[in-house]
């Protein structure tokens, strides 16, 4: 009767010997499957990326266009008097209305510049960022769980807002500060009694 | 053997289920990425070709009201060269950037215009300008 008891054993033995290989299998499973998906996830990344970049550009290249467009034009008109100036009157300097109006829409459009480069040299922070590196400490997003809403949803209108404020912080004063310089730039207009189609031209900035 | 074979298939799958869940998460993430990164780097550029025409723009635009009423044949000539510029100006929106003529008439655009300040008898100097303002796209 001893080999029943050995083989009973043995059977036990067995089993549990099987039982630690299953655990250490599916283990293994579990880090072979993490790392496909971390393999998809690089993949992924790059793929999206290549994808979206273009279009990105495109978008952004419209964006700026449009900020620099009527700077742009008021520059060229404010420029075009200030050569006027020069040429009708060679003996005497350019007014200084002329000189001061042109530096300080300059200085308006280089603010512009200065804020489009800044915002390349050091951009802000995405939402999705920060949510990703919430993930890595296993920070379970607060008030955002799954199911409670869908993640990506999440993400994106916060994106949006983010963006949406930037661009009215900034875009108020900007316009406040554009409409001051075409102000000073009619007064010039009518000082130096320059042809009244100008005034029209310069009002025609402010629609863009 | 057919178990064995399923077995395979279905490990098969799920390693392409995997690598299929962290590619589509993964892509999501690249397209934000990518879209925010093309973004800046399009306004960036937008932003300085649009000035630079722009400013061709009003500056075409001031000469061509300073002139109107000339009538000598200087002037004439003056006005067509600054008629041809905004015309050149109007055929070159800046709303494709992948425009494939975008670079070609910026380029007639740059060349018409120092034309047109060779003929005001406009100072060189004055191009420096925009130039600061960059005009390497």
């Amino acid at each position: 009767m001893s080999w029943v008891k050995a083989a009973s054993f043995n059977g036990e033995d067995v089993f549990d010997e099987s039982g630690d290989e299953l655990s250490l299998q599916s283990k293994e499973w579990m880090s072979n499957m993490k790392k496909r998906v971390k393999d998809g996830y690089v993949d992924g990344v790059d793929a999206g990326e290549e994808a979206s970049l273009q279009a990105g550009f495109d978008q952004g290249f419209r964006e700026g266009a449009a900020q620099t467009a009527a700077v742009g034009r008021l520059k060229g008109m404010v420029s075009a008097i200030s050569c006027w100036c020069q040429i009708q009157h060679p003996e005497s300097p350019v007014p200084a209305a002329v000189t001061d109006l042109l530096q300080q829409v300059v200085k308006h459009e280089d603010q512009i510049m200065d804020g489009i480069k800044r915002a390349l040299e050091n951009p802000p922070p995405s939402v999705s960022d920060v949510s990703e590196s919430m993930e890595d400490l296993e920070v379970e997003p607060s008030g955002c769980a799954e199911g409670a809403c869908k993640e990506s949803d999440c993400c994106r209108t916060a994106e949006k807002m983010e963006l949406g404020s930037r661009s009215t912080d900034c875009s108020s004063s900007v316009e406040e500060d554009l409409n001051h310089l075409l102000q000073r730039c009619v007064d010039v207009v009518l000082n130096l009694g320059l042809p009244q189609e100008l005034i029209a031209h310069i009002e025609e900035i402010k629609r863009l | 053997m057919a178990d064995g074979e399923d077995l395979f298939d279905s490990i098969l799958l799920a390693d392409e289920k995997y690598r299929g869940e962290g590619y589509r998460e993964g892509f999501q993430r690249g397209t934000r990425r990518g879209l925010q990164g093309g973004r800046r780097h399009g306004a960036s550029h937008g932003a300085r070709l649009s000035s630079e025409v722009s400013f061709y723009h009003g500056f075409a635009t001031t000469w061509k009201c300073l002139l109107d009423h000339s009538t000598d044949v200087k002037s004439r000539k003056r006005l067509k060269a600054l008629e041809s510029l905004l015309g050149l100006i109007r055929d070159s929106p800046l709303d494709n950037p992948q425009s494939v003529t975008l670079q070609s008439n910026t380029d007639k655009l740059r060349a018409k215009f120092r034309q047109v300040c060779s003929m005001l008898s406009v100072p060189a100097d004055f191009r420096d300008i925009h130039t600061a303002a960059g005009t390497s796209f």
